[in-house]
């Protein structure tokens, strides 16, 4: 049987065509995703750790404006912005970012359709890369994943000699293939088959199940206490988080006549996010921020949306400024239940 | 009107004491002694209450010049509130110089109440410093992210 | 672990000395160390000194929920550590009789967890053999480790640079920031109750992490930190976004140097650098 490849050279001539067209490509590097300037200068290393931050970025910005206003002599006009319509690729995203999209898109499309990310979605082309890293810090087979998951991905790269072998994942995916296959011959499928049978795929270190039950029962457990401990309530887990999604919305003024409203990145472990206008705030101690924060990953998150909020890409504890280890963490409130 | 170089008018803004150099702007303009129009005064009761920050917002908000004037040393209606601004000052316009904020856009001067004169060369003598150093352009292209498309 | 270390606590814990002592314990299955907080004896033994002690504990000495609950607490600081320490004292955030420094004698630390390269910071440090302590504890592997002054060279770099230059690199530095504020949370200088960005009645620093938000945030944090940083490095560490911030607070602990002849955290009976004044302090600049 045969399945799509396409050879490094190949992918290089083709990235040059679409940055000629006006694709916006991201490749991850050093510490996030960057834009691609030259297909020359693409260098696809799956055997790299995740990059400190992921591509969130693209699809729902860390700053961003979601009204304009003008005042008048007499009124005040609300414009609305004018999202760019660009199509963005994300080339090589590691299985635990490329569902990153389709996690987040249950909450922005539950009660209300979120023009914003729905729009930015839309026209973002993820190609996931078979992944061939493992460190202490990964557990994405603990969350549903595995380094060849195709979930999110439009088009799966799986690294063969000087080049890829390319499986069409989505009808978005089938519509770019039909529009470049010059760019692509073939190969046998049971090469890429071999390579993905033999990648080495993380332990499982907690039943998630488990652990949402575990969290249902016992809000009021003192062991939420050790977690607050050494937490500095940076926000630096949730800003390189893929999944990560609380924003925050502040009014600026560019002069005294024209302003915005700005969509923000927030974090749940910044000590001001539930401070109320009238001075209180119900989550006032470290602890009870972490309590939220684990909460909303497995428990809250998977009872409404059946997806839980976490990849298991392990940016947040590799970050940590003092190492807190969500995968520590989470495989002990899972050995909870087993007692 | 195209803003080139030729007709360029800066705009600076001054952050002056009330007890001296208001007070010696005052002096200026009864005795009738012109100077720039392009200063926008800002009046506190001591340079010791200048935060730098307020230079910063000014250049945020569009000033090309910022000019800070006080008391001279010894003179300061609250005894030491031109000292503390004074070393607060060092500090504050070295990390601007290193950010690529130079002298030629932030100046300091000491005007007493009577220095009516003296306060007209500062503010000429700055206008036309700016004027040749032309528009502050880099600071307003960052308030040009997110401006209104409609 | 140096026995002397696990004698030295043990006598703190035990006499009443102290309620608590802040230390760094290794991270299983890596080379990582993270901070402790031991408030028994038995406890202590897990507290190592060794290249991978990157953090400045002296940040907890802040925190609300430690001093609430520990009145008399042990740290153990290297000598960057312990001019933060002293810093604080000299604020008046801490009293010095509340707190007990156990000393490292410091060969140097690695820049990152993951680099293991000489962090460089720990190339021109003077307080290797710390200058303020209670106690004086080895590291336990006391190789020298070397390395060349990067930062200093990219300081003397941009310094050569004119003025439209220097703004449009730091211009793009800044424009990666995220606003996690991190650098700010892990600075133990940086302890306001309220700090300057949170406060929205006016918005004197914008929240949104665009380009001109961004600026006046570091650059304001840079200045608040003028004449007080130490140097510890922790900020540059932690930023996500691997954005210079070391270079600004070195350059400013460099003309404080230079124009006061003033170096944060030495002394703990010397006043802060902004909260005071001199009458002789240089006036050139000004007409």
């Amino acid at each position: 049987m045969e399945e799509k490849f396409i050879s490094q050279v190949k992918l290089q001539e083709l990235c040059n065509e679409l940055i000629d067209n006006n694709f916006d490509i991201f490749i991850p590097k050093e510490y996030g995703y960057q834009k691609l300037v030259k297909g020359e200068n693409v260098t696809l290393d799956n055997s790299l750790k995740p990059t400190k931050s992921s591509f969130k970025d693209i699809i729902f910005p860390k700053a961003e404006p979601i009204i304009y206003y003008k005042k008048n002599k007499s009124d005040i006009e609300i414009i609305d912005p004018q999202i760019n319509k660009k199509t963005n690729i994300i080339l090589g995203a590691k299985p635990c970012d490329a569902k990153s999209v389709a996690i987040m898109s249950k909450v922005f499309n539950w009660d209300y359709k979120d023009e914003f990310f729905n729009i930015r979605a839309e026209n973002t082309l993820i190609f996931g890369i078979l992944c061939n890293f493992n460190d202490e810090f990964c557990f994405c087979t603990s969350v549903g994943l595995s380094p060849k998951s195709t979930e999110g991905s439009d088009l799966f790269l799986v690294p063969l000699n000087d080049g890829y072998g390319v499986r069409i994942i989505s009808p978005k995916g089938e519509d770019f293939y039909q529009k470049y296959n010059s760019y692509f011959t073939t190969v046998d499928n049971k090469l890429i088959e071999e390579i993905e049978s033999n990648v080495k795929e993380p332990d499982i270190v907690f039943d998630s199940e488990k652990v949402r039950n575990w969290i249902k029962e016992n809000f009021e457990d003192s062991y939420w206490n050790t977690l607050g401990e050494y937490c500095l309530g940076c926000g630096q887990c949730a800003f390189v988080c893929p999944v990560c999604h609380c924003f925050d919305i502040v009014d600026e003024d560019y002069c005294y006549t024209e302003g915005r409203r700005m969509k923000n990145w927030d974090a749940c472990q910044f000590e001001i996010f539930t401070l109320h206008a009238s001075g209180h705030n119900p989550r006032d101690d470290q602890s009870k921020r972490y309590r939220q924060r684990i909460s909303h990953k497995f428990k809250y998150y998977p009872e409404k949306f059946n997806e839980i909020l976490c990849t298991g890409c392990g940016r947040c504890s590799r970050g940590c400024p003092v190492s807190i280890d969500i995968k520590k963490i989470v495989t002990e409130i899972g050995s909870f239940s087993e007692v | 009107m195209e803003m080139n170089k030729d007709n360029f008018e800066p705009k600076i803004v001054a952050f002056v004491c009330n007890w001296c150099t208001y007070t010696g702007a005052d002096l200026a303009g009864t005795s009738r002694m012109k100077y720039k129009p392009n200063v926008r005064m800002i009046k506190l009761p001591c340079t010791g209450r200048i935060d730098p920050l307020f230079i910063l917002k000014a250049f945020e908000r569009g000033a090309d010049g910022v000019l800070v004037s006080g008391c001279h040393p010894g003179d300061c209606h609250y005894n030491a509130g031109n000292f503390h601004a004074r070393r607060r000052w060092i500090m504050f316009r070295k990390l601007l110089d290193f950010l690529g904020i130079d002298d030629s856009r932030i100046h300091f001067s000491w005007v007493s109440a009577s220095e009516g004169k003296k306060f007209v060369d500062v503010v000429n003598g700055f206008t036309d410093k700016v004027k040749t150093r032309g528009p502050f352009t880099r600071f307003k292209k960052l308030n040009e992210e997110f401006i209104i498309n409609g | 672990m140096d026995s002397s270390l696990r004698q030295i606590a043990n006598e703190l814990l035990n006499t009443g000395k102290v309620n608590a002592i802040i230390g760094y314990i290794p991270v299983d299955g890596t080379t990582r160390t993270k901070p402790f907080i031991a408030t028994k004896t038995d406890e202590v033994d897990k507290f190592v000194v060794n290249h991978n002690i990157l953090n400045n504990l002296s940040v907890y000495l802040t925190k609300d929920e430690v001093k609430k609950n520990f009145k008399k607490i042990g740290i153990i600081a290297k000598g960057c550590d312990i001019k933060s320490i002293i810093a604080l004292i000299q604020e008046n955030q801490i009293l010095r009789d509340d707190i007990v420094i156990i000393g490292v004698k410091c060969s140097g630390v690695y820049s990152d967890f993951d680099l293991q390269t000489l962090a460089d910071k720990c190339i021109s440090c003077e307080v290797r053999e710390p200058h303020l302590f209670d106690y004086l504890v080895e590291m336990g592997d006391s190789s020298e480790l070397r390395g060349e002054d990067r930062k200093l060279k990219v300081i003397r770099q941009i310094e050569a640079m004119n003025a439209e230059e220097r703004w449009d690199f730091f211009e793009n530095e800044f424009s990666r920031c995220i606003k996690c504020y991190a650098c700010r949370q892990v600075c133990p200088l940086c302890y306001c109750e309220r700090c300057i960005v949170d406060k929205t009645i006016p918005r004197w620093i914008e929240s949104s992490a665009h380009k001109r938000g961004n600026f006046a945030w570091n650059l304001v944090r840079a200045f608040h930190l003028s004449g007080r940083c130490v140097g510890c490095g922790e900020c540059e560490r932690v930023c996500p976004m691997d954005i210079p911030l070391s270079l600004l607070n070195r350059k400013m602990m460099m003309v404080t140097q230079e124009e006061f002849n003033y170096k944060s955290g030495m002394d703990i009976n010397v006043p802060t650098l902004i909260g005071s004044y001199d009458l002789k302090d240089n006036e050139e600049f000004i007409e």
